[in-house]
């Protein structure tokens, strides 16, 4: 096995180590994700009506934006999970409780007290981190299997109350203002999604990160290092919380419409993890490679009625592969940590199974 | 509100949550998993029960044997050919698996059964008789007895047994287990497929009084979980507790002044919440 | 209740109860500055409960610790470390998605507070710690591939990355060949001579006679004995605890 003879400062090392192929894939996957940046940001442009008007060819359709939006939406969603999920080692399952108070944060500031689009943004970011602060105090004392239910309890419980109160709306929801701009929204989940990415990356690089990962691999030991756990995990619970809230207030104001069904949808948490999972939990592209082919395959495949439920079952069967055969993700590859072959498939079962 | 009636509701709703409660609480004890596609299988055996009526005049009590035969089946070989493959990853992966089992499961019931509100109505569906002023729906009591039956058969099961014996060990202490030759493959299925069974037998009762749909399984999984932390992990006496207590519960925060039927997932997560701060371990759990 | 100045850790009718059983019934001694204490007895004597009482993993039911006097009551585990408390597991707890390097980092970006580096500075010091244990040229590698010494020498290395005064060894000589039970010895040695107390716990009598200037025995959760270790291992009533009251009766406690 090769080793680095110096290796990064700062940079954690998910498994194993690099080799010099890995190091290969890596360069190219950084360009990659570099030309592939630029053309997400300069390519809608084209679609824009000056640039139309000017004589320029429109690359992308009215569709393919809405998808686009709502692949970065996932992107930030999963990147959020994966500070508090993949760093810190406490899956939430109710993480979309966030995503649903910033919606409701958005249109209760908006409808309500009449406030701007971008003040109500501020809320859905604050309201969701203060949320999560407190109820993450006694929340993250559990462990295990009752920290993942107990954070699922929240997010159905809060969304039946909400469904219940007039003050939201109940079960009719919000209707907010009509903001007509596709082009808008997209730069902001864009916006938001490069946010998440680049917190993560930070975060994997300080003090705090490592703090993270210590408490994930073994929290007692991490305690009798000096690391503050509690005050640690509640910043990531906080910190993801925030972040969710931002994509579910863009959504609001871009979906122009929020209620229980809305905000409070179970399957969002279920597939942010499943792309985090897909893509490499605790690694800093993992969500958005995750994200990235996941979305695209169901919006490929959504539909109506029948269609919409074979494409259901054909993520529970996705899951379900997925976690048997590919539990470390897809990252682990790049990175040059493994190869996907018969032999990691073999080992991980040998491992994971009885 | 007559308090009797709603106590007498309660208790006889409590029925229900003990048959609930068992095979969350087998699979979760032995095989440490929380089983997140529990309300699904609760449906299916609701479904099972519909369909044994409907198509072929099979009184619901009577079909029990059916259910149960059926979802052992069912939870065998789910447990063997997929779950088996992650129990020994860490939690998160068989939490995620039994997720995307529970997808396929409501997503196929939709496809084969369409989201339609389907019931089973006997010829004695409405009839109840009168203890003292409290109207006793028979259907709820015979509910009621069903599941305690079931908690008796699998306390049996568990303790007179020497399948029991071998689930037991294998919960205890998996690699001492296998040192004696106890096969975790085969035991881990057979727990499974028991869990499963229990929560077809829940199905079936479910089906007699309220109406099936493909996603109404959903609460039942949270319910459950409660339902075991109630009483308290591992053993059949303190599911009867919690399942009976939780019943109670329900029925009296859903007919408190601002709340309803509509509040069943918060109810069940306050409760949550209350165990978990006050009494972790459960009423009849051992201190942690 | 003030120490006295050559006193670094003291503890006072410290008890702790686990279910009905006293894990720690009222045990009381002093580890003075700079010196290698032992601490020895049967298995289930209460040594490594003493430990997390120490360090904050657990709360003591009943009374008093302190360090460089200051009381330890209700501080938790990492704010007893970072008043300058270091500590190892006697199984080994390393960790495992983190390379050699990073493990003994995270003690110096969250130890003691004079340690708390920032994240370069950190390294650096993991590095020197690394070298002092003798694991410099693995530090790259994940402790996956590291043998049983290696992790324990990685054990040690991380809880001196947070510059402890005080250092607590569980049973660190554990699983180790009689070979490398003399580097372990040399490496403690090394540890103390930089001048760092420490407090020992262990089951391999050579060790004890070798590095430690005293000895605490303590059996059944009570402190039996102390003393320096000739004298403690020639007590009778320590023979008795280890062995057992008819071989002690048999063999004349000599």
């Amino acid at each position: 096995m090769a080793v680095e003879t110096e290796p990064d400062e700062g940079h954690v090392a998910a498994v194993a180590v690099r080799t010099p192929a890995g190091a290969r894939r890596e360069r190219v996957l950084v360009v990659a994700l570099t030309v592939a940046l630029a053309a997400l940001v300069v390519v809608p442009l084209l679609s824009t009506d000056q640039a139309q008007s000017a004589g320029l060819p429109e690359v992308v359709d009215r569709y393919a934006f809405r998808v686009a939006t709502i692949v970065a939406m996932f992107v930030v969603i999963s990147a959020a999970w994966n500070l508090i999920g993949g760093l810190a080692g406490y899956p939430a399952f109710g993480n979309v409780v966030y995503f649903g108070i910033g919606a409701y944060a958005v249109a209760v500031l908006v409808t309500r007290y009449h406030w701007s689009f971008a003040g109500g943004l501020v809320g859905a970011v604050i309201v969701p981190a203060a949320f999560a602060g407190l109820i993450g105090i006694p929340l993250l004392r559990l462990r295990g299997h009752y920290f993942a239910v107990a954070s699922l309890g929240v997010a159905v419980a809060v969304g039946e109350v909400i469904n219940n109160l007039d003050y939201f709306g109940g079960a009719s929801g919000i209707f907010m203002p009509i903001v007509r701009s596709d082009l808008l929204f997209y730069y902001l989940m864009l916006g938001a999604a490069l946010l998440a990415v680049a917190i993560t990356w930070v975060v994997l690089r300080s003090r705090f990160g490592y703090g993270l990962i210590a408490i994930r691999e073994d929290e007692s030991a991490a305690a009798v290092m000096g690391v503050n756990t509690t005050l640690y995990k509640i910043a990531a619970y906080a910190l993801s919380a925030a972040l969710t809230g931002l994509a579910g207030g863009i959504y609001a104001q871009w979906n122009v419409f929020v209620n229980q069904d809305v905000a409070f949808n179970i399957d969002v948490s279920i597939d942010s993890i499943l792309m985090a999972l897909l893509g490499g939990i605790g690694t800093i592209w993992g969500p958005v490679l995750g994200a990235v082919v996941l979305e695209f395959l169901i919006q490929t495949f959504a539909g109506r009625g029948d269609l919409a439920v074979v494409t259901q079952i054909g993520l529970g069967l996705l899951l379900t592969v997925a976690v048997i055969f590919l539990p470390r993700g897809v990252v682990d590859f790049f990175g040059g940590r493994s190869s996907l072959g018969l032999t990691y498939v073999k080992r991980t079962l040998r491992e994971s199974g009885v | 509100m007559n308090w009797g009636e709603q106590i007498v509701l309660g208790l006889l709703l409590g029925g229900v949550y003990v048959a609930v409660g068992l095979g969350f609480s087998l699979v979760w004890g032995v095989l440490n998993i929380v089983n997140l596609a529990y309300g699904a299988m609760v449906m299916v055996g609701g479904y099972l029960t519909w369909l044994l009526f409907v198509h072929g005049g099979i009184d619901p009590f009577v079909g029990l044997p059916i259910d149960v035969v059926v979802l052992f089946g069912i939870g065998y070989a789910l447990q063997y050919v997929v779950i088996n493959r992650v129990v020994r990853a860490p939690f998160l992966y068989t939490f995620l698996i039994t997720f995307g089992l529970d997808l396929i499961i409501v997503n196929a019931l939709l496809l084969v059964f369409k989201p339609d509100f389907r019931s089973v109505t006997t010829w004695y569906s409405g009839a109840a008789f009168a203890v003292g002023p409290v109207l006793v729906p028979y259907i709820r009591l015979w509910s009621l007895l069903a599941a305690w039956a079931l908690a008796a058969v699998m306390w049996w099961i568990l303790n007179r047994t020497r399948t029991g014996d071998a689930i037991q060990a294998v919960g205890a202490d998996r690699d001492a287990a296998q040192l004696v030759g106890i096969s975790l493959r085969r035991t881990y299925a057979l727990t499974f497929g028991l869990g499963a069974a229990c929560a077809g037998v829940a199905g079936a009762l479910i089906a007699t009084f309220q109406a099936i749909t493909p996603t109404a399984g959903e609460p039942y999984t949270l319910q459950a979980f409660v339902v075991v932390i109630l009483g308290g992990l591992g053993r059949v006496s303190a599911t009867v507790v919690g399942g009976m207590m939780f019943g109670l519960v329900e029925v009296l925060a859903q007919s408190a002044p601002h709340l309803g039927a509509g509040y069943q997932n918060a109810i069940a997560f306050g409760v949550l919440v209350l165990v978990l701060l006050l009494r972790p371990q459960g009423l009849l759990g051992r201190t942690l | 209740m003030t120490q006295p100045d050559d006193v670094l850790l003291s503890l006072r009718n410290v008890t702790r109860h686990f279910g009905g059983v006293a894990a720690l019934d009222g045990v009381s001694f002093d580890v003075r500055r700079h010196e290698i204490l032992g601490v020895i007895g049967p298995n289930g004597a209460g040594k490594t409960t003493l430990l997390n009482c120490i360090c904050g993993v657990h709360r003591p039911d009943g009374g008093e610790i302190r360090f460089d006097d200051r009381s330890l009551r209700g501080l938790p585990a990492h704010r007893v470390a970072r008043l300058g408390v270091g500590r190892t597991f006697q199984i080994v707890k390393p960790f495992a998605s983190m390379t050699v390097r990073e493990n003994a980092a995270v003690g110096a970006l969250f130890g003691s507070s004079d340690a708390r580096l920032p994240t370069r500075g950190a390294f650096a010091y993991a590095d020197e710690v690394l070298a002092l244990v003798g694991l410099a040229p693995k530090r790259s590698l994940p402790v996956a591939s590291l043998t049983v010494p290696d992790r324990k020498r990685l054990e040690v290395a991380r809880a001196l990355c947070t510059k402890p005064r005080l250092l607590l060894l569980d049973e660190v000589m554990a699983g180790l060949n009689a070979v490398e039970v003399d580097e372990a010895l040399e490496m403690v040695r090394a540890v103390h001579a930089s001048g760092v107390t420490i407090l020992l716990i262990e089951h391999v009598m050579r060790v004890i006679v070798g590095v430690c200037q005293r000895v605490v025995v303590l059996h059944l959760g009570r402190h039996l004995a102390e003393g320096r270790p000739a004298d403690v291992l020639r007590d009778p009533r320590v023979v008795e605890a280890y062995l057992g009251e008819r071989y002690a009766r048999r063999h004349g406690g000599d």
